[in-house]
């Protein structure tokens, strides 16, 4: 006598099964459990966002965008930050994409399979590497005896961010169909000529998403920073030959603080950085989305 | 005669001029070059790292050998070193955030692929995504502003009121130590992995788990024995990824694991690990075996990375391989 | 592909926004064209911070100093990353060889304070050195112990654990502080020691002064050492601690006035600077945790005649600064003693 799971009249005891019972209230409660872990992940995202915003909004006035950080005792802002961190990262992108974009090219276009593959596996251990490590690496060579400065900040970061966007752009020349440089061969373009004006104009969508998620990675780096450009002068400045202040390290110096209006200061300027973070990454969906509709 | 130049580089198509020729072979072999030395420049950089990191390491490491690994001590006045109790700090903190993390992240990713309809999944996925672009370092201002207290009068009192009798729990509650910094791993985890597990899980043939299904297995039963049989080994190389990242989280668990030196049972005590150690201390060294010292933790993280690194790697790779002769 | 551009458009323009509006912000600096960076002690960061518009009025100097803790002004000035360290603690002899001919000059003078968060106490807590060396070696662990009740018997004493903090971060408050309990109790000089970061066997670990003021005052039961400045501006209470001369003293500038009394005449080496724990000679209201704390410059520098005039203009002028933040300006022996090292600073 079949017996589908569905139909099973609860009064008939020949098809009552206890294990069916036990089987039932398992997918109940599993079901329950799964329901209960993605409301314990909202939950903690709203718990987390939502004491940022509370807590950051009254700092949020214009003397906190315009002031720099404060010294002792004194009112201020974070507008030395905000600069700071602008030309680092600017400087970050400009230091690395060039760089993956070469190195993805390479594995995409030129390496042999073995090469390609242990280009792949190059990459994804750079990305494994912390990013405190990377950040002592660059004191170690650059920062010792020449001093502090936002270009090694940049390079720092530019670090971490190499091998995000070389996997991105490999990603994304990949996906090109040969066809397309076959075709432009064929006309008698030359290989780099191909590769330059046929392929990545192609792959320009998909490179620049993979860029703006890792400036949205990077933006909240703090360790690198620390060892690099942390002793900055409290005042606005874009001299990149030394220290700059930087968010995430004001952040993360605010926090320390007994003063309740430097952890305020420091809840605004975590507001800042996650708004911040939270537009890139929905501009970068946006591209993709863009990119996946053509 | 045959005006096609087969000695030429592929591209260089038709023939021209013989300076043509040769310009068009320059282009070729400088942008050749040029992709060449980025690639071989980042696996260069990648064997500075390792190299320099071991340099500054040096001085540690030629005073107490492998020996440093398993030794319980940091004393900066006596200059004894060791990084037993950094490297206890570090396995404890994952492990916990571990266990907690990945059935949280097998939930989270069963729900937007079996449960929710596609108009909630959508939204939700989002969410868990944003939690990943949380910076670590506003997590460390949460966690020590908010969550650290929360932990110490809320959480841990609970925990010691019910479970009081295990060790884990003994001692007073704290709002920095070992069992907020596991907490706040978990929160860092916990988006990486679901995301990963739930591109598995969407994977899953649907044959397979329309089979069970139809063999009378409730949804469960066949998300169990398929899905995640299926997805193992991926959910291994998530599982690996996300205690990669655990493991190299320097400033949101210095913030909030209280920079202790010793090794304790109870989890709300202080501690530290190998990557919180290094970012408070590394700028104050006060010797050069000291300095040495935290280039050595650094060292051990290193290589602690990497194995798991690859690891996650040969499985993934292992696990595609498979999955194509399948 | 518009897309594309759109958005390397926007950041562009942010980018060049950035710029300008940093070089509009930062015009009136452009006109000081020297620029001198520090780092190290956040004991001296008060001070510091008040230094900073007057030393740029006065010869357009722009410094730049950042709190990173003693070790690291020390380890900075060593690896030359920065063109002066600030430290609490003076070099051992090790370090002054790694240095490579750098000066160790005083240029400050004040005391660490003993901050606590106990509420309902009904009045000033009264501590001294072999209570609080054995509380920060984990021997006392109640507020309501009876060496504290002992000390202070009008106190209503809670049933409380006390929770220790400490520096975590290489310190010249905890080379202080653990001078201090060194020079009282033998069990804690031999368990712990004296230096920047030493072995606490207990308590909770917290970076820079900032951090320590920040636990003690989340943490009811709290007790930590941090300089008297921090615990000013935060409105801690701090205790009284018991002095050779059986008085209980408190860090104002009188305290420290008398603490440091008993310097001979002429100041020949650092090592006489040690104040801590003074002798009974000293007074009744001596403080028996104040300390020295010190620039550290390198001799040969590209900055060193900058730094010198900085150094200079810190031991005289800038010690007007102090008082409202309880430094107690230099005395003048010691004011002779630095004059003499900064004649050591060349300059290339």
């Amino acid at each position: 006598m079949s017996t589908v799971a569905e139909t099973i009249d609860p009064y008939d005891i020949t098809q009552r099964s206890n294990g069916l019972r036990r089987r039932r209230i398992t997918e109940k409660l599993m079901g329950v459990l799964a329901i209960g872990s993605a409301l314990a992940a909202v939950g903690i995202l709203a718990l987390v966002l939502g004491t940022v915003i509370y807590k950051g909004i009254d700092a949020l006035d214009a003397d906190f965008f315009t002031q720099p950080r404060p010294l002792f005792g004194a009112e201020g802002g974070i507008a030395d930050a905000l600069v700071g961190s602008a030309l680092i990262v600017a400087m970050c992108v400009i230091f690395a994409v060039p760089v993956a974009v070469l190195v993805a090219i390479y594995m995409a276009e030129y390496a042999s399979p073995r090469v390609s593959v242990f280009l792949r596996i190059v990459l994804d251990v750079l990305n494994g590497v912390p990013a405190i490590v990377v950040g002592i690496f660059i004191f170690g060579i650059l920062v010792v005896g020449h001093g502090q400065s936002a270009i090694f900040g940049a390079l720092a970061l530019a670090i971490l961010m190499l091998p995000m966007v070389a996997r991105a752009t490999q990603e994304v020349l990949e996906v090109i169909p040969r066809s397309l440089r076959e075709a432009s061969l064929a006309l008698g373009v030359t290989k780099w000529r191909t590769t330059t004006s046929i392929v990545l104009p192609a792959a320009v969508g998909g490179i620049l998403t993979g860029v703006v998620i890792a400036v949205a990675r990077v933006a909240g780096e703090t360790a690198p920073l620390l060892f690099t450009s942390s002793i900055a002068a409290n005042q606005v400045s874009t001299d990149v030959f030394h220290a700059l202040p930087t968010l995430p390290v004001a952040i993360f110096t605010f926090a320390d603080s007994a003063d309740p209006a430097d952890q305020a200061r420091g809840w605004a300027a975590a507001l800042v950085l996650i708004v911040f973070v939270l537009v890139t990454n929905i501009l970068a969906k946006v591209f993709s989305r863009g990119r996946a509709g053509r | 005669m045959s005006t096609i130049d087969d000695s030429a580089a592929p591209g260089a198509g038709l023939a021209g001029t013989g300076l043509e020729r040769r310009g068009l072979r320059l282009g070729d072999t400088l942008f050749r070059g040029v992709a060449l030395a980025a690639s071989a420049g980042s696996a260069f950089l990648l064997g500075w790292i390792a190299f320099k990191v071991l340099d500054l390491a040096w001085p540690s490491i030629e005073e107490f050998g492998l020996s440093f690994i398993w030794t319980d001590a940091w004393d900066p006045v006596t200059e004894q070193f060791g990084a037993l109790a950094f490297v206890y700090g570090t396995a404890l903190t994952s492990a916990i955030a571990l266990v907690l993390a990945v059935p949280i992240s097998i939930g989270i990713a069963l729900f937007l692929t079996e449960l929710a309809p596609r108009r909630v999944a959508a939204p939700i996925a989002t969410m868990v995504e944003l939690l990943a672009a949380i910076p670590s370092v506003v997590l460390g201002l949460w966690g020590i502003l908010v969550f650290g207290p929360w932990v110490a009068q809320h959480l841990e009192p609970l925990l010691q009121n019910y479970l009081g009798f295990l060790p884990i729990f003994s001692g007073s509650p704290s709002q920095a130590g070992i069992l907020p910094a596991a907490l706040v791993l978990t929160i860092m985890i916990v988006p990486i992995a679901s995301a990963i597990c739930r591109e598995l899980f969407l994977r899953v043939p649907r044959d397979l788990t329309d089979g069970a299904l139809a063999l009378g297995s409730t949804r469960w039963e066949s998300i169990r024995g398929v899905t995640l049989a299926y997805a193992a080994p991926g959910i291994a190389a998530a599982v690996l990824l996300g205690l990669g990242r655990a493991f190299g989280e320097a400033i949101a668990v210095t913030q909030v694991i209280g920079g202790g030196n010793s090794i304790n049972v109870s989890w709300f005590a202080t501690g530290d690990t190998l990557a919180s150690r290094i970012a408070s201390q590394y700028q104050g060294a006060t010797s050069q075996l000291q300095a040495g010292s935290i280039l050595y933790l650094a060292a051990i993280l290193m290589a602690i990375s990497l194995v798991t690194n690859v690891v996650a790697q040969v499985i993934v790779r292992r696990f595609e391989k498979a999955r194509r002769a399948a | 592909m518009k897309k594309a551009l759109v958005a390397t458009f926007a950041l562009a323009a942010l980018v060049a926004i950035a710029l300008v509006s940093g070089r509009a912000a930062a015009a009136p600096a452009a006109t000081q064209d020297t620029s001198l960076t520090g780092t190290g002690s956040s004991f001296v960061f008060p001070l510091v911070s008040k230094w900073i518009p007057a030393v740029g009025q006065a010869y357009g100097i722009n410094l730049t100093y950042s709190l990173t803790g003693s070790g690291a002004g020390i380890a900075g000035v060593t690896a030359r990353t920065v063109d002066f360290g600030a430290s609490d603690a003076p070099l051992s002899a090790d370090q002054l060889t790694a240095c490579k001919s750098c000066v160790v000059i005083p240029w400050a003078l004040s005391a660490t304070s003993i901050p606590y968060n106990v509420p309902g106490l009904g009045g000033r807590l009264r501590i001294d050195g072999a209570t609080l060396s054995n509380i920060y070696l984990g021997k006392i662990t109640n507020w309501n112990d009876a060496a504290i009740k002992k000390l202070n018997p009008k106190l209503s004493l809670p049933n409380l654990k006390i929770t220790p903090v400490f520096r975590s971060d290489s310190s010249g408050t905890t080379y202080n502080f653990t001078e201090y309990l060194s020079s009282v109790s033998s069990e804690f000089r031999s368990k712990v020691g004296n230096n920047t970061a030493v072995n606490f066997p207990t308590g909770v670990g917290a970076r820079g002064s900032a951090g320590v003021a920040g636990v003690v005052s989340k943490t009811e039961g709290a007790l930590t050492y941090v300089d008297v400045a921090y615990s000013l501006t935060n409105h801690f209470t701090f205790a009284a601690i018991k002095n050779r001369a059986g008085a209980y003293a408190l860090p104002g500038l009188r305290g420290i006035k008398q603490a440091v009394s008993q310097l001979p005449k002429k100041v020949t080496s650092l090592s006489q600077l040690k104040i801590v724990d003074p002798p009974k000679s000293a007074g009744k209201q001596a403080y028996p945790i104040s300390t020295f704390t010190y620039v550290i410059v390198p001799t040969n520098s590209k900055s060193a005649g900058d730094v010198r005039k900085l150094v200079y203009w810190a031991v005289t002028q800038g010690q007007q600064f102090g008082p409202p933040l309880l430094f107690q300006p230099l005395p003048v022996t010691v004011q002779a003693f630095a004059y003499r090292e900064i004649k050591k600073i060349q300059g290339v």
